[in-house]
């Protein structure tokens, strides 16, 4: 009976919700059709309910302790099961009817935010999305071993959701700027309609807040430091105001803790022991991420300064930047050399980086723009990089097991 | 370790979403309104299991199909899952059966104005 209790009281609280939300929702002469509908809704979930309700109590997901509930069954299916969809038909177009009263009159809301999940998708750079998803993979998996439902949630957030939020933010508070750099709007970013920027920011909210607060609940003190650093940083790079992206050195530092940063956050909800060669391997990607950053500032000096942006590259010149990036790759791949076995393997990925940045050595501010073949190249050389990593992640498995 | 049952689930959501898209209903009606009322309505659904469980009414199977992951005690990963399906399903039967009903009469109105003209 424990069950028919339960399930009585939540009915009770979705009914008398229903029922406010319906009368205070409802336009005149609505009201018959929204209760026509909602039978309608629940008909339908009904008939839904008591033959899926059965095949998957059949498959064993899920069973009922007898002494709770009333034995009646439809199918397999205890009686009390039904009480899901009637709560949910009876609230939750009330609800809906409610949010949307005043709206039904007006121009149709829906039609302005029209292709906004097409154009959000687009703005979060598909084709970098691994980027951040591997690193925190990586990370965790090698240091768990073993594949729970944290990092099956923390993967999927840092590999959608925290890509929609940084290149989301970032296109909306560029938008004056990538009007005048025709290398926008292709597979290196997309130009955001303006009447989408404010829905995007939204979107962006929606979307990260809930992973933000599941991922923390699934840590410790180290998860939401690295969390909230992760989360400023993704934020500070572009929103007015803050603009990292316009601080020459500090831009670089921003771009690269948004791809470091996964790794640590992964590192901290699996709870890793914190040794030397762990923290020279993120010092060394984190140099990685600044080269990369100032790298890919190079190409843009002159559309930058014409919209008046500033970046490392944009104040210390195009060739600078591209030695300051060499040398930092080099940094990086020595740094390897003094890490544990199989670490040293790892500093053989540097050196694609340096030679198809090197050929740029004596560039000028002028001739800055032919940068951007080094740079396509330079996205699917991470694919390359990537898949050496991840032979030396397997060697370290293999060896540590 | 099965991913048949989450799979389905996730193909439901799927197809919900595409009716949604091809006939204008919920989220491609009203984004922020939808958003909400799929919130709440996972939320007060989750809340409810959380009852069931914490009272030792439910009980999770060891079905092969599903994944085994838990979220908590007796509550495996799928189960916001399929209560985001229960809710896209509610909220797409009805909001598809009001756009029905509120066509019919536009229709009958139409044809009585087409007799009026004859």
């Amino acid at each position: 009976m424990t069950y028919l209790w339960l399930a009585l009281a939540f009915i009770a609280a979705a009914v008398a919700a229903g029922v406010i939300f319906a009368r205070q929702g409802a336009r005149p002469g609505e009201s018959g059709k929204h209760w026509k509908a909602v039978g309608l809704a629940f008909a339908a979930l009904a008939v839904l309910t008591a033959v899926f309700d059965s095949v998957m109590i059949g498959m064993e997901l899920f069973h009922y302790d007898s002494a709770h509930i009333l034995g009646l069954k439809v199918g397999l299916a205890p009686i009390e099961d039904f009480a899901y969809p009637l709560a949910g038909a009876v609230a939750l177009p009330g609800l809906w009817m409610w949010l949307t009263r005043k709206r039904s009159g007006e121009s149709n809301r829906g039609g302005n935010l029209k292709g906004l999940i097409p154009q959000a998708l687009l703005a979060s750079r598909p084709v970098s999305w691994i980027n951040t998803a591997y690193p925190f993979a990586a990370a965790m998996l090698l240091t768990t071993r073993e594949i729970d439902w944290v990092l099956i949630v923390g993967t999927f957030y840092f590999l959608i959701p925290y890509n929609l939020a940084m290149y989301g933010i970032n296109d909306v508070f560029d938008y004056e700027s990538d009007l005048k750099n025709p290398r926008k709007g292709g597979m290196e970013g997309a130009l955001l309609q303006p009447r989408l920027h404010r829905p995007m920011l939204w979107l962006a909210a929606i979307t990260n807040v809930p992973f933000l607060l599941v991922l923390a609940f699934a840590g410790g003190p180290a998860a939401w430091i690295s969390l909230a650093v992760s989360a400023f940083a993704v934020v500070a790079y572009s929103v007015a105001g803050l603009r990292f992206k316009e601080r020459p050195v500090l831009d670089s530092l921003t771009s690269s803790t948004h791809f470091v940063s996964p790794a640590v956050v992964g590192l901290a909800l699996a709870g890793a022991d914190v040794t030397p060669g762990l923290v020279i391997l993120l010092v060394a990607f984190f140099l990685w991420g600044m080269a990369a950053h100032a790298f890919g500032a190079v190409q843009d000096i002159e559309p930058d300064r014409q919209a008046g942006i500033g970046s490392i590259a944009t104040v210390i010149g195009a060739r600078r930047t591209v030695r300051l990036a060499v040398v930092l790759w080099l940094v990086a791949g020595l740094a390897m050399l003094a890490t544990p076995w199989p670490g040293p393997l790892a500093a053989i990925i540097a050196v694609p980086y340096i030679i198809n940045c090197a050929r740029y050595w004596n560039v000028t501010d002028t001739t800055a723009a032919r940068t951007n073949v080094a740079w396509r190249r330079f996205i699917w050389l991470n694919y390359g990089s990537g898949f050496l990593v991840t032979l030396i992640f397997i060697l370290q498995w293999s060896l540590t097991s | 370790m099965g991913f048949l049952y989450l799979a389905s689930l996730l193909m439901g959501i799927t197809c919900m979403l595409l009716l949604d898209h091809r006939f204008r209903l919920f989220f491609w009606r009203d984004a922020k309104a939808a958003a909400i009322v799929t919130a709440v309505g996972v939320l007060f659904l989750l809340g409810w299991d959380v009852a069931g469980i914490g009272l030792g009414i439910f009980l999770r199977g060891e079905g092969t199909i599903a994944t085994g992951l838990l979220l908590a005690p007796e509550l495996p990963i799928e189960e916001p899952v399929f209560l985001l399906f229960l809710v896209l399903c509610t909220m797409v039967l009805y909001t598809g059966a009001r756009q029905l009903l509120d066509r019919t009469p536009a229709k009958r109105s139409e044809r009585a104005r087409e007799r009026e003209n004859v």
